[in-house]
């Protein structure tokens, strides 16, 4: 009884702590990244700047470890719950703005549409030509 | 502490108490989440509801029926809300991992992203002008495309309403989801890489998110396309609106 208890507990600890050491990488990167934005002043969140410092230090080094993989894994998962409330805030300040809603309305609808229509095409358009210059085709 | 008040009046005043920390914020959150996700699985997963509406739709009920704040719920999810900096870095990981996939696409996605992010832009603003928009909300369409953070870095310089702008930047991102949806399948595509690229490009970290849920690579697109044209429109939209 004792045994098996002992191994369960460690079925869980090793990849428990496996992804709190990959979250310190991550939470360590976006900290570059904010040291990067606030002290040469760039316009890019501290986030988007460690994705790219994580991407090109993975592309030299050859890839990250186990644990970030984990850990990055997990946070994606949750995305949508970190997400959801800055989303929540629309329902309650449509009072504002209120002579203006049709604007914002319909400018956001068809310049989305607009814009979601034309990067496909392009990125469908060019895709093929690159493939058939280099002269695959798939 | 309250002991004149009845067993009922302690009761009803303990959402506003609960509320004054950010526990409260946090489990509320996260039970819209699984709430949102038995919801959305059991209408059968629509295509035309990105399932981060519902969710929102839930948490905004539950706001209403404790009858809490709208900004002191929002001050205590901030808490929940700091994981989106290490969450955004996490996008590299997909991203290195396709790398060979971003190589093999590199000269459609350096040709596409300047032009479709300016016009991202372009169409929206001429749109809003044409229906008679007042300065601070064309200031406040303009960041649409850009991820939440970088977005409101672009609001600060070019005078945009930080609400508005956070409404624009949502709507935006739900609307991507819906019409990517709609288009690739009128324009007959089903390459998963140009279908991540047009959600991260177009509708930021809630395409982002829709794009994880075709697949790794369409979700590594996606990053892509959210980094890229978070980077690009940082940099023309406040030259932009100086001239």
């Amino acid at each position: 009884m004792r045994a098996t208890s002992v191994i369960h507990l460690r079925n869980i600890w090793a990849p428990l702590m496996s992804i709190l050491r990959g979250f310190l990488v991550l939470v360590l990167f976006f900290l570059l990244g904010e040291s990067l934005r606030l002290v040469f002043m760039v316009p890019v969140s501290g986030g988007i700047l460690g994705l790219m410092i994580l991407t090109l230090y993975s592309s030299v080094t050859g890839g990250v470890g186990n644990s970030v993989a984990s850990a990055s894994q997990a946070l994606i998962s949750v995305l949508i719950l970190l997400i959801m409330p800055g989303l929540t805030e629309i329902f309650f300040i449509s009072s504002k703005f209120s002579g203006q809603w049709l604007a914002v309305g319909v400018s956001l609808l068809v310049g989305t549409f607009l814009s979601v229509v034309t990067t496909l095409v392009l990125m469908n358009v060019l895709t093929r030509k690159s493939c058939s210059g280099s002269g695959r085709h798939g | 502490m309250g002991s004149s008040l009845t067993i009922w009046e302690r009761l009803l005043t303990l959402p506003q108490i609960l509320g004054e920390t950010p526990v409260l914020a946090i489990a509320m959150t996260i039970l819209a989440f699984f709430a949102a996700n038995r919801l959305y699985i059991a209408i059968g997963r629509p295509v035309w509801l990105p399932p981060v509406m519902p969710a929102a739709a839930i948490l905004a009920g539950m706001i209403a029926l404790l009858g809490l704040d709208v900004d002191s719920y929002l001050e205590g999810a901030g808490w929940l809300m700091l994981l989106l900096g290490p969450a955004t870095v996490a996008l590299g990981v997909p991203l290195y991992q396709n790398i060979h996939h971003i190589r093999a696409m590199l000269w459609p996605i350096i040709f596409t992203l300047p032009i479709a992010a300016l016009l991202a832009v372009v169409y929206t603003l001429a749109i809003a002008w044409a229906l008679g928009a007042s300065p601070t909300v064309m200031a406040s369409l303009a960041p649409k495309s850009v991820t939440a953070p970088i977005a409101l870095g672009i609001g600060a310089s070019i005078g945009s309403s930080v609400p508005l702008l956070m409404a624009a930047l949502l709507i935006t991102g739900v609307f991507t989801t819906l019409f990517v949806e709609v288009a690739t399948r009128l324009l007959k595509i089903t390459d998963e890489r140009i279908i991540g690229f047009a959600l991260g490009l177009n509708g930021h970290a809630v395409g982002t998110v829709r794009a994880f849920e075709i697949s790794t690579t369409a979700g590594a697109f996606s990053s892509l396309g959210m980094s890229l044209t978070g980077l690009f429109t940082a940099l023309f939209l406040p030259i932009m609106f100086r001239l």
